[in-house]
């Protein structure tokens, strides 16, 4: 593909994470004292996933570079989009969520952008077809607003990534500033899994799982403390372009929580004055989920009713999770991906939330 | 009373500013409220899950501020909180401030002859 092909963008897998060749590049994107200070790399990982070939078993085996990384190699991802039919990639790199010198993380998530942007974004995006994602640290306020300064302008930055842990909920005033920023920049905020490095609060609130398929099945509820959080302290009544994406999935967990926010908030308006209508109608114009984690009703007669109760043919965007072994393909789409429904979920979602054809022109 | 389906409440200095009656009227019961010499009756069923509305908490209007987290105070005494799950109306409309579709039926109240009459009850 040429730069000057029009790029068409019919499929849009909506998070994949690029990873760095080796453990220690990201340091040639730092400056000095950080360069050479100690920092977690980036496959630490407290719940390895029990499949594969050690040691990268969490990760799909065609990720396997053979110099580098999983998930590291650019012809192995265009082979994996192309699998998919998928004509464009939203990159989000991960960065190994809270680590405990803040100071450090601001300096990782501005290395990886500046990596990101050299490599994916730049040399090895010639075809148009790679997005990607402005990496900041929520947790350093003043640090992530300039990050996000810095590389809004950019022509294929498209979001902003933070991780789904956090010391607070995302609702919460200190991170205000951060929203205000990324809606000033109509860009959507990505959150993900991005757990390992140590600081990070239990992963079920109610503490440490055991296994495996106990965090897998678990972590992502904590979606729903950041989503009832942003609802609830009123950045989306006060920050009209600010979006989300819980890119990490979570939708098959969204209507009872919505639910039950609909019905409380009835009672309890007058403590939140700045959410002016049901909680739930705050989703469509603020709040996307990713299809990867993704699980449909057993019975195939109940996915049309299913659908249509959860907003699934709005709210959704495909996604694979590449290079995780946890991932989905088109065909596992609900009604099919040939389907109008099955056409929005796969591309059209995805062009309208981000704007991706006005991007890539 | 000229009109058959009105009825009288009570002397007017009987409901001062601020207060609420409730008349035994139908199954539920009318409550007459006095909101700075203005008065209003509402039905005394919530449209939520049927809760006695007017014994409710009378109350004024919570909003936002223009910063984040700030709160304003306003009309003071013109809403009411129905006591089952603190759902507000409007004492003058019957309209629910979260979702206005939601209103509880309201009644015209006057003056005659010294006395607070519901109309149409």
């Amino acid at each position: 593909m040429s730069p000057q092909t029009q790029v068409r963008l019919d499929v849009v897998d909506a998070a994949v994470h690029p990873i760095v060749r080796r453990s220690d590049e990201l340091r040639e994107y730092m400056e000095e004292p950080w360069r050479s200070r100690v920092f977690p790399p980036p496959h630490r990982y407290l719940y390895p996933a029990p499949t594969g070939i050690p040691p990268y078993g969490e990760y799909r085996e065609d990720s396997r570079s053979g110099g580098g990384l999983p998930g590291s190699d650019p012809d192995l991802l265009a082979a994996h989009l192309a699998a998919c039919g998928a004509d464009a990639a939203i990159l989000l790199p991960l960065t190994r969520g809270l680590l405990p010198d803040t100071e450090m993380n601001t300096v990782i998530c501005a290395a990886t952008n500046d990596w990101l942007a050299a490599t994916w974004l730049g040399e090895w995006n010639a075809g148009g077809r790679y997005f990607g994602s402005i990496r900041v640290n929520p947790e350093d306020a003043g640090g992530a607003v300039r990050e996000i300064e810095r590389w809004a302008q950019h022509p294929r930055m498209i979001q902003i990534a933070i991780p789904l842990e956090s010391h607070q909920p995302y609702g919460q005033r200190q991170y205000f500033k951060v929203w205000e920023a990324a809606a000033r920049h109509r860009l959507p905020v990505a959150i993900h899994t991005d757990g390992g490095a140590g600081v990070d609060f239990k992963p079920t609130a109610i503490g440490y799982p055991l296994h495996y398929i106990e965090y897998s099945v678990m972590y992502p509820l904590n979606f729903i403390y950041h989503l009832a959080s942003l609802i609830a302290e009123g950045v989306f009544g006060r920050l009209p372009d600010v979006k989300f994406v819980f890119a990490d999935g979570g939708h098959d967990l969204l209507m009872p929580l919505m639910w039950r926010m609909d019905m409380d908030w009835l009672y309890s308006r007058s403590e939140t004055p700045w959410v002016t209508q049901m909680p739930s109608k705050y989703l469509r114009t603020h709040v996307r989920f990713c299809t990867s984690r993704f699980e449909i009703p057993g019975d195939p007669a109940t996915v049309a009713e299913w659908t249509d109760m959860t907003d699934a043919t709005e709210l959704l965007l495909f996604a694979t999770n590449y290079p995780h072994w946890s991932t989905m393909s088109p065909s596992d789409l609900l009604h099919g991906p040939t389907s109008d429904a099955g056409r929005r979920v796969l591309g059209g979602n995805a062009n309208a939330w981000y704007n991706l054809d006005r991007a890539s022109t | 009373m000229a009109d058959a389906s009105s009825r009288a409440v009570c002397r007017v200095e009987e409901l001062p500013p601020g207060t609420v009656k409730i008349v035994p009227l139908g199954k539920f019961g009318i409550g007459v409220f006095n909101v700075d010499g203005q008065y209003y009756g509402l039905l005394n069923y919530c449209p939520h899950r049927g809760g006695p509305l007017c014994l409710g908490r009378v109350t004024g209007l919570v909003e936002a501020g223009t910063a984040p987290y700030e709160i304003t105070w306003s009309r003071a005494g013109q809403f009411v909180r129905c006591p089952w799950h603190g759902i507000e109306f409007e004492i003058a409309t019957g309209r629910s401030i979260a979702l206005p579709a939601m209103a509880v039926r309201s009644y015209p109240v006057k003056v005659k002859d010294g006395f607070v009459v519901i109309e149409g009850a």
